[in-house]
């Protein structure tokens, strides 16, 4: 077992510094002079001297990689030349909206999956059909129409939620509920039939041969065991969330890092959209490592190797 | 029990009204505001912001030597008298001598010409330089009187010293470099003091308490009403009509035409519309030197080729009128002599674009001549839209597509995109309102050969630029007033611009917020100075 | 008995690998409804919505008389009715007429980018799928760190790098789904080549690369065009939103996404223009995934 969960640890580590070397070679393989590509489109007396002095660009490529890599370790992501700004600072002070916003829509992703798989695995057809159906349809339905849907239904003509800002959990609300129906589209399509494959197993027969009620079997036995093959999902969802979370936010006019993304975007202001994308890759990764390694801990069979 | 509620329902309105129509009387002090606005200013620093709604942001933390009056003439601010000498090259200010920064610098003569000087110098690249062309030099004469000494006359020159671009920050802070930031660091003298910016979300001001130097054309003197004002950068209509609808925000600017009747009509809001017409219209300003359009048929063609009435009706609902000319209705200085005088000739338009060869067709129903199609792009940055310019834009085009063949090719682009294209005058439409100021100084900006557009361009209209650069010389109004109608009517009718509407500015605000109005200096929405929020 | 799968080819991939599933935007799930009778009527359906959409991506003029990009200015904000099926937009285009030319738009970036991410994946798929640990591994590792950004964000940074455009965003959502596609190929040439047929064919003497021509390839290629069905909506979304955040085709190109990004400022008073075009878009999708399925279990079944 843990040489598995060793294994698993240098596998993301390994993972997390090729995505660093990645964004190193790719910004160094673009046509243009790297001081350039780094400065996006604004133009000041001693901006390109600034930049080769931050990025060491006067020395060799392999020390300016070495540079780079320390750099990231030490959690400095350089300089934002657009917004004149340390990137680390412009980021960090978006971050808090756009994790409110992910955790909420992931945590009711999770909990919407696990009460229609709860009520309809190995239902009737007729139930399943339905549910099917429905899943197929959140899952096919973009992020930002969907908000734009409930703006108008629950904003603007019943009134029910704000329709902006990041103040309390109200305005939470929507965006949250509209960043989760897509992705618990498809939670809920892998956890219904990990609970039908479940269900079909012998220990059920055991357990509901004791007279145990069918909610008690599914709740605590049937679930538990579905939630095992749902949990490798972890890494995908979170990454979805992150890029979703991008697009509500701009439905929604939220404040976030969406906001600051696509404002880099448009900007081309590449320090900051580069960081942006690395932290999301670290998060990601150190997210499904945690998940797989837990994964490991609780399933009995991969315990016993 | 419903007759109750009915019944209820009517007292509690009546009372509501009672209760304002108290309220508006006297002016009460306390209370927060939050304001939600379209713009998250590029640049906090008044001297080199370019952006029109980034000026009464600045407004509310910077003061000028004088203020400009809505009938033109100025009122004393920062300084208490000003005189200017026989020859038009000196302009002499006496100060206020109470007056301090919001860092706790004195503010004196010394401080102003810190100001010009920063200004002027080349090294800092200061877009409000633009001003002050004319300025030489400025003289310490006593501790509280300046001299403001000029090269040559300059008949936009007082008008520039009222301008919020140079208004003035603690030479502290102008010592500090980048103030674009805004926060504490950025001091000005104004009745708020600049309390935190966070990017995306917000900026902060709070009651400057020893306030007492507020301009003369003001509501009131003293400090502000208000605690404290935050700006809200909502950059979606929606977002702005419903934050103020669920009152998460008190008062709101950019209000979508569609929107201006649930303001209007319901109780608890109301609308405000102003200033009364602008000072400069937007306008499409066209780069006369790159071709297509330094053929001045093709500039014809494009001036004339579609039905400007009906486009501006739709995008704005009938709440703005389309423009005439350069400068607005509004403005003392505009030609009123251009109503009329051009626009929506179809049959012409095709004709001038068949005598300039532009006879050939591609599929897509495009003119082509030798194999080119007649395109036309219209580079807007990204960080000036507003206000359903780019909307507007796609109807001119559409027009221009279905009547007369042509491709004005609408691309949005970025700030530092613009910046090169300007720099390398490869720009081809440009899409302007220009910032207010004295007409001959708008005229220049937007059409001289110094200005802020056709700087860069090879060989620029000799007539025109030649009888801008005199407007500013003279010091005969009269004179001035033959130039700057010449000027404009030259403009029109070469059509090195196209004027398309004369905006307005729509504020809606909750029925307790009170003293809103509009300042002729920034022809836009004033400071919160005077503003105020009536008591439940 | 055979369970839908919420992967295309699962039953290739080793389910000890949980990075794998780790992919790019979708999983998507399965477009089975119920028996063999209701998949036929989906399909049917979904078959028939394709061909419309091909029809009009290719002849947008023969669904409608009006021009997407030119409208009446008198006629803005129309409600949907006889003269105007999907209502007007503000400028007074037919939001119908506007749709059927969107198709194209959608249907071109979507494969665009499809066809650039399944070039990629195919090579590296191929790669991955010889009996060579070290390059298996190098090139699950790169699918690995590829999948490890989300993927509208590396889309975006490529975005940043190449600048808007239809072209480009059809190329950062290529790239960005490179590990999906090059996944499912290498699980593809990993079960073609530990078929019976083919470890007999290198029984009969043929050497490796002429196995790898004449039996593998061919194979995994037969496979490409329903890769490519499975795909195509969930990258038809991802485009749609790259759009909707306008980094794709500018105004007034009639994108779906564009014209949802354009309705936002009227929706207070007008629901149509934010209705329809996504309506289009779920529908598309939805149809792309049930042909897409179908067409899986299809290709799953004659292999087994």
């Amino acid at each position: 077992m843990w040489s598995r969960i060793i294994s698993r640890l240098l596998t993301s580590l390994v993972v997390a510094w090729a995505s660093v070397t990645a964004t190193f070679l790719a910004l160094h393989a673009l046509p243009g002079r790297i001081q350039d590509i780094l400065a996006g489109d604004v133009e000041y007396p001693g901006l390109r001297e600034a930049i080769a002095a931050e990025w060491g660009l006067d020395q060799s490529l392999p020390m300016q990689y070495f540079e780079f890599l320390s750099r990231i370790l030490r959690g400095d992501f350089g300089t934002s030349y657009v917004l004149r700004q340390p990137v680390i600072e412009v980021v960090g002070s978006q971050l808090l909206p756009t994790v409110e916003l992910a955790l909420t829509a992931g945590v009711l992703a999770i909990v919407i999956a696990g009460l229609i798989a709860l009520l309809t695995a190995g239902r009737g057809r007729l139930s399943r059909e339905l549910a099917s159906f429905v899943e197929l349809v959140f899952a096919s339905t973009p992020v930002f129409w969907l908000g734009i849907l409930l703006l108008m239904a629950f904003s603007f003509n019943l009134r029910w939620f704000p329709v902006s800002g990041a103040e309390g959990w109200s305005s939470l609300v929507l965006p949250a509920i509209t960043l989760a129906l897509p992705t618990a589209g498809l939670l809920t399509q892998v956890l219904r039939e990990a609970m039908e494959k479940t269900l079909d197993q012998p220990f059920v027969t055991t357990v509901r041969s004791r007279g145990v009620g069918e909610f008690i079997i599914r709740w605590r036995h049937v679930l538990r065991h579905a939630l095992l093959p749902a949990v490798t999902l972890g890494g995908w969802l979170i990454g979805g969330l992150l890029g979703g979370a991008v697009i509500t936010e701009k439905v929604f006019g939220r404040p976030g890092l969406g906001t600051v993304t696509l404002g880099a975007v448009l900007t081309h202001d590449v320090p900051v959209v580069l960081t942006v994308v690395l932290l999301a890759a670290f998060i990601h990764v150190a997210a499904s490592t945690v998940l797989d390694i837990l994964y490991v801990l609780i399933d009995p069979r991969l315990r016993a190797q | 029990m419903k007759k109750n509620n009915l019944l209820m329902g009517g007292v509690a309105i009546a009372l509501l009204a009672t209760s304002a129509a108290n309220a508006d009387d006297k002016p009460v002090s306390g209370g927060a505001l939050r304001w939600g606005v379209t713009t998250e200013p590029a640049c906090f620093d008044p001297h080199y912001a370019s952006q029109q709604a980034a000026f009464f942001v600045a407004r509310n933390y910077i003061d000028s030597l004088i203020a400009k009056k809505t009938d033109g003439t100025f009122a004393p601010w920062l300084a208490t008298e000003w005189s200017i000498s026989e020859d038009g090259k000196e302009y002499t200010y006496k100060l206020r001598e109470d007056v301090v920064f919001h860092d706790g610098e004195k503010f004196d003569a010394a401080a102003v010409k810190a100001n010009y000087d920063f200004v002027k110098k080349p090294e800092n690249a200061v877009t409000a330089v633009s001003l002050l062309q004319a300025y030489d030099h400025a003289e310490v004469v006593s501790p509280y009187v300046i001299k403001l000494v000029l090269s040559t006359p300059d008949s936009s020159f007082l008008e520039s010293t009222s301008n919020v671009k140079l208004g003035l920050i603690s030479p502290k802070s102008l010592a500090k470099g980048d103030l674009c930031g805004g926060g504490r660091a950025l001091a000005g003298t104004g009745p708020f003091v600049f309390e935190n910016y966070t990017r995306g979300q917000s900026a902060v001001f709070a009651r400057n308490v020893g306030y007492n130097w507020g301009p003369g054309n003001a509501a009131h003197s003293g400090p502000a009403y208000l605690d404290r004002v935050t700006f809200r950068f909502l950059p979606e209509y929606a977002v702005r009509t419903g934050a103020l609808t669920s009152g998460q925000v008190d008062l709101i600017e950019g209000v979508q035409p569609t929107d201006a009747p649930l303001f209007a009509e319901q109780p608890g809001f109301k609308l405000l519309t102003g200033p009364s017409g602008a000072s400069t219209s937007f306008t499409f300003n066209i780069n006369y030197t790159r071709p297509p359009a330094d053929d001045v048929r093709v500039r014809r063609a494009l001036r004339d080729g579609f039905d400007l009435e009906p486009i501006v009706k739709q995008v704005y609902l009938g709440t703005v009128p389309r423009a005439w000319s350069i400068i607005g209705p509004a403005n003392p200085a505009y030609n009123k002599a251009l109503v009329g005088s051009w626009g929506n000739d179809i049959a012409g338009a095709n004709k001038l674009l068949d005598e300039a060869g532009w006879t050939g067709r591609d599929s897509e129903g495009f003119r082509t001549k030798d194999g080119k199609r007649l395109s036309i792009e219209v580079g807007y940055p990204q960080p000036y839209v507003r206000d359903n310019r780019d909307i507007l834009i796609q109807g001119v085009q559409a027009a221009l597509r279905k009547n007369v063949g042509l491709d004005l090719n609408l691309r949005l682009i970025t700030a530092g995109e613009y910046a090169k294209n300007n720099a390398n005058g490869t720009w081809a439409i440009y899409p302007n309102t220009d910032n207010p100021s004295d007409p001959a100084r708008e005229l220049w900006d937007m059409l001289g050969s110094k200005g802020f557009l056709y700087s860069n361009i090879p060989n620029p209209d000799q007539e025109i630029t030649s009888q801008i650069d005199e407007s500013l010389r003279t010091t005969d109004p009269v004179r001035k007033r033959q130039l700057t109608d010449a000027i404009q009517k030259r403009g029109v009718d070469q059509a090195f611009i196209v004027p398309l509407f004369a905006p307005s500015w729509f504020l809606a605000a909750k029925s307790n917020v009170n003293g809103l109005g509009f300042e002729a200096g920034l022809d836009s929405p004033s400071s919160a100075y005077d503003f105020w929020i009536a008591k439940k | 008995m055979t369970a839908p799968s919420h992967r295309a080819f699962d039953t290739a991939v080793p389910l000890d690998v949980p990075e794998d599933l780790a992919g790019f935007e979708t999983p998507h799930p399965s477009a089975t409804i119920g028996g063999p009778r209701r998949v036929r009527l989906g399909l049917i359906l979904s078959g028939v919505f394709v061909a419309f959409l091909i029809a009009a991506s290719i002849a947008p003029s023969l669904f409608t008389h009006f021009d997407p990009l030119v409208g009446d200015f008198s006629e803005g904000l129309k409600p949907p009715g006889w003269a105007h099926l999907f209502g007007t937009d503000r400028l007074g285009r037919d939001v119908f007429a506007r749709t059927v030319f969107g198709t194209r738009y959608s249907l071109l970036i979507g494969f665009g980018g499809v066809a650039v991410g399944l070039g990629a994946g195919i090579v590296l798929g191929i790669i991955a799928g010889q009996r060579n640990r070290i390059l298996d591994e190098a090139v699950s590792r790169l699918f690995d760190m590829l999948s490890s950004f989300p993927g509208v964000l590396l889309a975006m940074l490529i975005v940043t790098f190449l600048g808007q455009g239809m072209l480009n965003i059809a190329i950062a959502v290529g790239i960005a789904g490179i590990p999906k596609f090059g996944r499912v190929v290498r699980a593809q040439t990993q079960l073609i080549r530990d078929a019976d047929y083919v470890t007999q064919a290198a029984i009969y003497g043929l050497s490796r690369w002429q196995v790898f021509i004449r039996h593998v390839l061919p194979n995994v290629l037969v496979a490409i065009p329903i890769i490519a069905t499975v795909y195509i909506g969930s990258t038809i979304l991802i485009v749609s939103g790259l759009s909707f955040l306008g980094l794709g085709p500018q105004p007034p190109t009639p994108e779906w996404g564009v014209m949802l990004a354009e309705s936002r400022d009227v929706l207070r008073v007008a629901w149509w223009p934010g209705v329809f075009p996504g309506l289009a878009i779920t529908a598309t999708v939805i149809a792309f995934s049930v042909i897409g399925n179908h067409l899986q279990q299809r290709f799953e079944g004659r292999l087994a």
